[in-house]
């Protein structure tokens, strides 16, 4: 059944979907019939997520206790495919600080690749109308640029408005680049957040999505000390901060790495 | 990290595994690895096979992280989905003329969610989801059993029960919107509440 589902059809089979009583041809016509569709389905949306709650309503079973051994140990000879594909890794700049960011450093410059990919994209789309207007904003993709090719870490950041790469500029702060935000009312931005171990949020720069430009926020901040970027949604610039905790908020998130 | 993650916590743990960090793959086994036995060992009833399950399903999420959305439903959900859905895949194998084999492709598609089932997971123990549970009629609670933890579709349930299709889709339906109005979840809901079709 590979046709597109009415509105009535989703709506009636959407508990079944939920329960994962389709065959699968009709689970993937509801999943994208709900992906697509901008009609409220209020029926078909209620449903889904029902099947936690019957997971969550057994009594747990506790694992033998190889079982976790067992599974650390086919993991570390089971190469996950996108790291496994990637390039040799470029040079790693000289340690600034120590810890969990150093261990995280070599997984990290995986992404690198991705990130030259968005930094031509950005330089390219910022060609459009380079010169005078954007020259604080080539300065920044320069130094994104520079960053890439001197093998300077890159960590990811992603969620459900966009992702991009923060690039640690060494010396000169951070530079935050996303591409493909998604779009914003007039009375809202994006804040960019950087927060420590203890979870304590420091707000470190604003930016607004554009159709033709990407987003770049240069963080004068160090960033040794700190564990994880978040982006959220605010009304106007916070400047004494204190990052919510819903998932509505926060559209964003990535690790800090070295 | 508590047995109930924040959405944040799990987005920094997918992202964590996503760079290759084993640890982060034991702290999320470490978290859901009890319910994750408790859901297979239920649709397959053999401890060895359980466990078996649930390693596999964990190499999976190892494996496959990169296709995992935060955007569109929680890591506790894609965890479970693909234990279910393999254990599903596990038993249809001993039925004739079942199709089995897209087990994972399923659980990317089923992990979609909605807040209200969340933060009626996230609010309540297993005693008290199994309490909601125990209030639904008897044909309403069977048809979802036997869709959620037998793994059969609405189609072959009506078989199993004797009954119309329709009326097995129907019992679905109103055993949902009957278990959200037990646990108090107040958005969008099938209208009735009756007891069959």
């Amino acid at each position: 059944m590979s046709e597109q589902m009415s509105h009535e059809l989703v709506d009636e089979l959407a508990a079944a979907f939920a329960l994962g009583a389709l065959d699968a041809d009709e689970a993937r016509a509801v999943a994208e019939h709900l992906a697509s569709c901008q009609e409220p389905h209020e029926e078909a949306r209620a449903a889904l997520g029902a099947s936690m709650a019957l997971a969550m309503s057994l009594e747990p079973a506790q694992p033998s206790a190889g079982l976790r051994d067992r599974l650390m140990q086919t993991v570390e000879r089971t190469p996950q495919p996108w790291l496994a594909a990637a390039p040799a890794p470029l040079q790693e700049r000289p340690a600034r600080a120590r810890g969990w960011r150093d261990r995280l450093l070599p997984r990290l410059m995986v992404p690198l690749a991705a990130v030259a990919a968005v930094a031509v994209i950005a330089l390219g789309v910022l060609n459009l109308n380079l010169q005078s207007q954007l020259a604080d904003r080539d300065r920044a993709l320069r130094a994104v640029a520079d960053a890439i090719a001197s093998g300077q870490a890159a960590f990811r950041v992603e969620g459900q408005d966009g992702r991009g790469y923060v690039v640690d500029t060494a010396g000169s702060g951070s530079t935050l680049v996303v591409a493909d935000l998604t779009s914003l009312p007039a009375d809202k931005l994006y804040e960019l957040w950087l927060l420590d171990a203890a979870g304590t949020p420091v707000a470190v720069g604003t930016f607004r999505p554009s159709a033709t430009e990407p987003a770049v926020v240069h963080v004068e901040k160090d960033l040794t000390g700190y564990t994880t970027f978040a982006v959220t949604v605010e009304s106007q610039r916070v400047d004494s901060p204190t990052l919510p905790n819903g998932a509505d908020s926060l559209v964003m998130v990535g690790a800090v790495g070295s | 990290m508590s047995d109930r993650s924040t959405p944040h916590e799990e987005a920094l743990l997918a992202q964590r595994i996503q760079t290759g960090d084993r640890e982060a793959l034991g702290e999320l086994y470490d978290q859901y690895a009890s319910v994750a036995l408790a859901v297979a060992l239920r649709i397959v009833a053999d401890r060895g096979q359980a466990e078996d399950l649930v390693h596999d399903s964990f190499v999976t999420v190892w494996e496959k992280i990169d296709r995992y959305d935060s955007a569109r439903g929680s890591l506790r959900s894609w965890v479970l989905t693909i234990v279910r859905n393999r254990s599903i895949d596990r038993v249809r194998a001993t039925r004739p003329g079942i199709e089995i084999g897209e087990a994972d492709a399923q659980s990317l598609l089923q992990t979609d969610t909605n807040p209200t089932w969340d933060a009626a997971v996230a609010r309540l123990g297993s005693a008290e989801l199994r309490a909601a549970m125990a209030t639904l009629p008897d044909e309403q609670r069977e048809a979802i059993e036997l869709a959620y933890f037998g793994g059969h579709t609405y189609r072959e349930i009506a078989g199993i029960k004797g009954i119309a299709e329709g009326t097995a889709n129907g019992r679905l339906r109103l055993g949902l919107a009957k278990l959200r109005s037990s646990l108090r979840l107040t958005d969008a809901a099938p209208g009735s509440g009756g007891t069959d079709q």
